[in-house]
């Protein structure tokens, strides 16, 4: 069990911080507002080794590590042994198919943003910038071609995939727009885990993609999604900007500073916000 | 536009019948009982070359064609161009995140048990049975390793792996068993497109996998939906068993029999975790001793056939020492 009092110290370990996250890595992103929801305290540490490991995210508390290759992910440990705040939620019928929609088609079009459909720094920027460049070229080239074989990409059919790809984010934009409605959070107005999984993965939509990218816009054209990630990104990470020391990162400067600034949260009085 | 007139005769193309239900395959019988539900007069054909084509299912009426590998499939083109049954339904909060339970978490226990955690038979009466055992053997190979890629399965991994597919289609049985209730339908008491394809996936599962199949053994813990499907079962395929006529097929005798009757009993027993090995050295060993089979017979034939002639040719040349020989 994880004690927050001062002899153990809780630890999440992630991917560094950028595009104004505290990580730019939406698995690492969604168990640090996990633990920010529960308001469990905890410290943020980075491992820069083996960006590829798909350990990462782990939690450290003493003895305790739980990495996010076990048990079904890292949220789910932390569920089990640190603070469940989903709590009568998981039996609702609604919970397993939006659970399951966030994992799979949301998920898969980010993956697909980012390795295979736009163009590759934004990926090189959340997980091979520490790397000397041949290997990070590789390690990206080798998950491209991984995601291309899961989502049957070809030659012939890209076009089409692509298609279908942005066309299902689009469908479950909308599904979580209407099930949001006017509420605080996604089940019975109080925050969940599949809050923390939505709001990782549209932060790194809204701020690590560029602005030409047609996942984002679609994203942005979501009004009540956007309310939403606005109040909850204010609450959750503007408030507490560095809950450790700085890290020892050079600022990716020129491409995080230009949409740290929350830009896209004023568009509903900006000229390109369409209703 | 496809009409229902004399002129124009609406057809639907799928893969053979078995174990007891129109088509084996998920996705030809999911299209079947849209069109069933959706009440569309059809005939059925069954397409016997090429059985790995993803174009099957298709729908032909007159010119019109519609393929499963276009548009998104062969549902959404039929709910495009000939009827549209979810209309209302598509913009409900849960339409989207159950359709995708169904074709994601649902669909990918069907084929993992279809294709790599279970014995081969189901697939290979579904997919490969009117083909020469080779390209049967290799086409089977082909989708187990295909998939074992898409789902990152591995030696290592495996067991962990199997857990998670299983478990994840048991939630996704608690959640449609919860949301179904006590209706009729999953969608405002009225059929829908998502009907059509659990119906066929749930079918398939029932049917066409052995009994000691845990995805079967964790469908048939839900009441709700066993009672779900045993009403829908009896109004679309029961009450009219062969909507063309008789498929000119050996009936899979022994493993539709056996199957086909709603009284879906399940004998849940602990999986041997080598078991498809097992199942492969029996089919060698089965070859095998036919194979020596033969090969006695031939020896014998050889010999009778020899002593045969030594007979004859005794008794024609007198000269013989004796009319026996060494046994």
């Amino acid at each position: 069990m994880a004690e927050s009092s001062e002899r153990v110290r809780n630890t999440l370990v992630v991917r560094k911080p950028c595009y104004g996250l505290p990580t730019g890595c939406p698995q690492c992103l969604a168990a640090y507002l996990y633990l920010k929801l529960a308001q469990v305290p905890f410290a943020v540490d980075y491992h820069l080794n083996y960006p590829d490991s798909d350990k990462i995210p782990y939690f450290e508390a003493g003895d305790y590590v739980a990495y996010d290759n076990e048990k079904g992910g890292l949220i789910e440990s932390l569920k089990k042994d640190v603070v469940d705040i989903d709590l009568g939620l998981s039996s609702l019928a609604d919970w397993t198919p939006m659970k399951v929609m966030l994992t799979t088609w949301l998920a898969d079009a980010l993956a697909y943003e980012l390795w295979v459909g736009g163009d590759s720094s934004s990926a090189y920027n959340i997980y091979y910038s520490g790397l000397p460049w041949p290997i990070g070229k590789f390690l990206f080239w080798k998950q491209a071609h991984l995601l291309k074989l899961q989502y049957g990409v070809t030659k012939d059919n890209a076009e089409v995939k692509e298609e279908e790809i942005y066309s299902r984010a689009n469908s479950a934009y909308d599904a979580l727009s209407t099930f949001l409605g006017g509420q605080n959070y996604f089940f019975e107005n109080r925050p969940s885990s599949l809050d923390a999984i939505f709001l990782a993965h549209a932060l790194v939509v809204l701020q690590a993609l560029p602005e030409t990218s047609v996942l984002r816009t679609k994203l942005l054209e979501h009004a009540d999604l956007v309310r939403y990630l606005q109040k909850c990104k204010t609450e959750l990470i503007d408030a507490d900007p560095s809950p450790s020391s700085d890290p020892p990162f050079p600022s990716d400067a020129s491409s995080s500073a230009s949409r740290a600034h929350s830009n896209w949260s004023k568009i509903f009085s900006g000229p390109w916000f369409k209703a």
